[in-house]
């Protein structure tokens, strides 16, 4: 059991480390020195405690995210729309924030709770289709984000515009901000909640019958329907619930960094979340660790664009040959056995 | 009434054409990949990819033909990562995907930054766009009709013309039969002795030349520029419709007619001042309610034909490995 953990621990590592030399090739190819771009990530993700803060900072979305999706992946479902049910969340939170005048305290949580909602709804039409007719729920939810991103966005400049403002909501009001947690950062509560949340899914995947369920209809879907799993109610509330989980990362990173609506206002976190879940093998404790890594390199990757010639998104190139070389090694060993099972994903 | 004439008329039928054709050949590729049984959503990344290419090869050689190879070789080269990963070594279809996807998108921009210096967009810089092909004697036959069918780019020619040329190689052709095969019944190729390995790369590359090709006509065909993401999303809406088309060429070009007009129709209404935000919404609520609509429709076959199944299952032997081949 411990050999087994060891040995998938290590193969994940030695993984990375050949993403790494990959990246470094590419570092190289960009026109920079490998070396001098780790030093100047690691200087900007971990330099002083400001920049630590900065990368907790941006492992908070990252991480709510990726439990998000590892509530999806547990239960064999792919969902790739955190990103849009990030942007939903995130608006629906900002509204409830300045257009209505509520306690202190009570507002935030009114705020969340509709960013929570948001997510879910956003989520429900492509979950109901994969659970009823198994609508293949990667393309739905890939082409959701487009719509849910230019949504937000003509909500924001059509609607809702801050007058004399950029493309931008009014800003929301003090009653509905995330406290924060230190004075010199706008780290805030949400990287608890973020905590929480992923330790609360952990401890529901292990001692809930529930979760049991979930894993099961995940990886052995006929077993779990002879158990007496309903497998299609089921996948339709692990997608519900995993939308749900993306649009509070979505209303935690509106009322507790921007404290306002931004067209773009977080790019890419659903997508960075999608890929700390994987790289975690679908487990919410894991997707702690991941998620703080690929918050490093996000928090690393801006002193990056400042102090060397080479662009931020290098740091997206190094995550994909990651999450390519990962793929590779665990599935080897996996799924060596069945031509059957590995084509789950065909429709 | 009137508003109707100005939307929809010969140029916007022409439009539709040339909106059609990338994503009509970015399908056609994908149709390869689903006929072999293979979930490529990895279209999308090929296809950029394929875009930035043949930027750089058009400014580099200052031939826009020279430039689409670019592309094209760009593409397969995710299409050949593609193949190794999801057919040698079995990893999952969707992750490969979408981490190409992610590496497409991280790799052009990074590369951008480092190659012109610049973030957002490659304007200029000596971009040799592709020529457009008039057909002689087009405007003497067809008159005031003869933007349909003269005047685009050789890619659009390509695109249009290659639909019945799948329909002959999927029907008429050895390798167009193994990759039906391989896709469908893959024992059953094994049992005759077909390398299911060769045809899937086999597959996969030409899915990575025709993603190419679709990509190139993208950043070299009616503008001539890069944009960060400009494939925006055309990837994924090819596998929506083969999803629904199931890979069948003819299938795929209907869909692929119904968003190009989608496309066309939307940059018809931002001229005419509605909200852009909402209008470019459009191609995408088309493909999702075509997704929802058609799997919808679908359901009956699936039960059929896991009754069918269920039906051989018990008439034959009842020693059937569990682990046997699952419908649907």
């Amino acid at each position: 059991m411990i050999r087994d953990r060891l040995r998938e621990v290590s193969g994940q590592i030695i993984a990375i480390a050949v993403a790494l030399i990959l990246g470094a090739i590419i570092i190289l190819l960009v026109g920079e020195s490998p070396v001098r771009v780790l030093m100047t990530l690691l200087r900007g993700a971990f330099g002083d405690q400001e920049k630590i803060a900065g990368t907790l900072l941006q492992t908070t979305p990252i991480l709510i995210c990726g439990v998000a999706a590892c509530i999806g992946l547990r239960g064999g479902m792919f969902n790739v729309g955190i990103e849009g049910q990030l942007f939903l969340g995130g608006f629906a939170a900002a509204w409830v924030g300045f257009a209505f005048a509520l306690p202190p305290g009570i507002h935030m949580l009114a705020a969340l709770a509709l960013a929570v909602v948001a997510g879910a709804a956003w989520v429900a039409i492509p979950a109901y289709f994969r659970a009823r007719y198994n609508t293949n729920e990667v393309v739905s939810t890939i082409l959701s984000n487009y719509v849910a991103v230019l949504l937000t966005s003509y909500f924001t400049i059509f609607l809702f515009k801050r007058p004399g403002g950029w493309s931008e909501t009014p800003p929301i009001l003090a009653t509905a901000y995330l406290p924060e947690l230190f004075s010199f950062s706008r780290l805030n509560w949400g990287l608890v909640i973020g905590l929480v949340l992923a330790l609360g899914a952990a401890l529901i995947f292990r001692y809930t019958s529930w979760g049991y369920g979930v894993t099961m209809v995940g990886s052995a879907p006929k077993f779990a329907e002879y158990g007496g799993v309903n497998v299609k109610r089921q996948g339709f509330v692990v997608l519900l619930l995993s939308g749900a989980v993306g649009g509070l990362a979505g209303g935690i990173e509106t009322l507790g960094v921007h404290h306002r609506f931004m067209e773009g206002f977080a790019p890419g976190f659903g997508f960075d979340g999608l890929i700390a879940a994987l790289l975690a093998n679908g487990s919410p404790v894991a997707t702690i660790f991941t998620a703080l890594f690929f918050g490093a390199l996000r928090s690393g990757s801006l002193l990056l664009e400042v102090d060397t010639s080479a662009s931020r998104e290098i740091i997206t190139v190094i995550q994909a040959l990651i999450i390519l070389s990962v793929s590779a090694q665990v599935l080897v060993k996996r799924r060596g056995d069945s031509q059957a099972g590995e084509r789950r994903w065909k429709f | 009434m009137e508003i109707l004439d100005k939307l929809v008329n010969v140029a916007l039928i022409a439009a539709t054409l040339r909106t059609t054709a990338p994503i009509l050949l970015v399908a056609l590729g994908g149709s390869f990949t689903t006929k072999a049984g293979i979930f490529n959503i990895g279209l999308e990344g090929q296809m950029l990819a394929g875009a930035f290419f043949a930027v750089i090869g058009s400014i580099w050689t200052g031939s826009a033909f020279a430039g689409v190879a670019c592309g094209v070789a760009a593409a397969l080269a995710f299409a050949l990562v593609f193949a190794v990963l999801v057919v040698s070594f079995r990893a999952n279809e969707v992750v490969v995907g979408l981490a190409l996807n992610i590496l497409a998108g991280g790799m052009t921009i990074s590369l951008m930054k480092a190659i012109f210096g610049t973030r957002g967009s490659i304007v200029g810089h000596g971009i040799v766009g592709l020529p457009k092909v008039q057909l002689p004697g087009a405007r003497a036959v067809l008159g005031s009709w003869a933007p349909l069918i003269s005047g685009f780019t050789p890619i659009v020619y390509v695109a249009f013309i290659a639909v019945p040329l799948l329909v002959l190689f999927y029907n008429r052709t050895r390798l167009g039969l193994y990759i039906r095969v391989v896709g469908e019944k893959p024992e059953a190729a094994e049992a005759l002795g077909i390398s299911i390995t060769r045809v899937r790369y086999t597959a996969s590359l030409l899915c990575g030349l025709l993603a190419g090709l679709a990509g190139a006509h993208l950043s070299l065909g009616y503008i001539t520029m890069f944009t960060e993401n400009m494939s925006s999303g055309r990837g994924f809406m090819a596998v929506a419709i083969l999803i629904f088309s199931n890979g069948d060429p003819l299938k795929v070009l209907w869909g692929c007619l119904l968003f190009g007009f989608a496309d066309a129709f939307s940059l018809r209404l931002q001229t005419f001042g509605y909200p852009s935000y909402l209008v470019l919404t459009v191609p995408y609520v088309v493909a999702l309610t075509a997704l929802f609509a058609l799997s919808y429709r679908a359901r009956p076959k699936i039960i059929t034909e896991t009754l069918a199944s269920m039906q051989r299952l018990l008439s034959t032997d009842k020693n059937i490995e569990p682990g046997g081949k699952h419908p649907s």
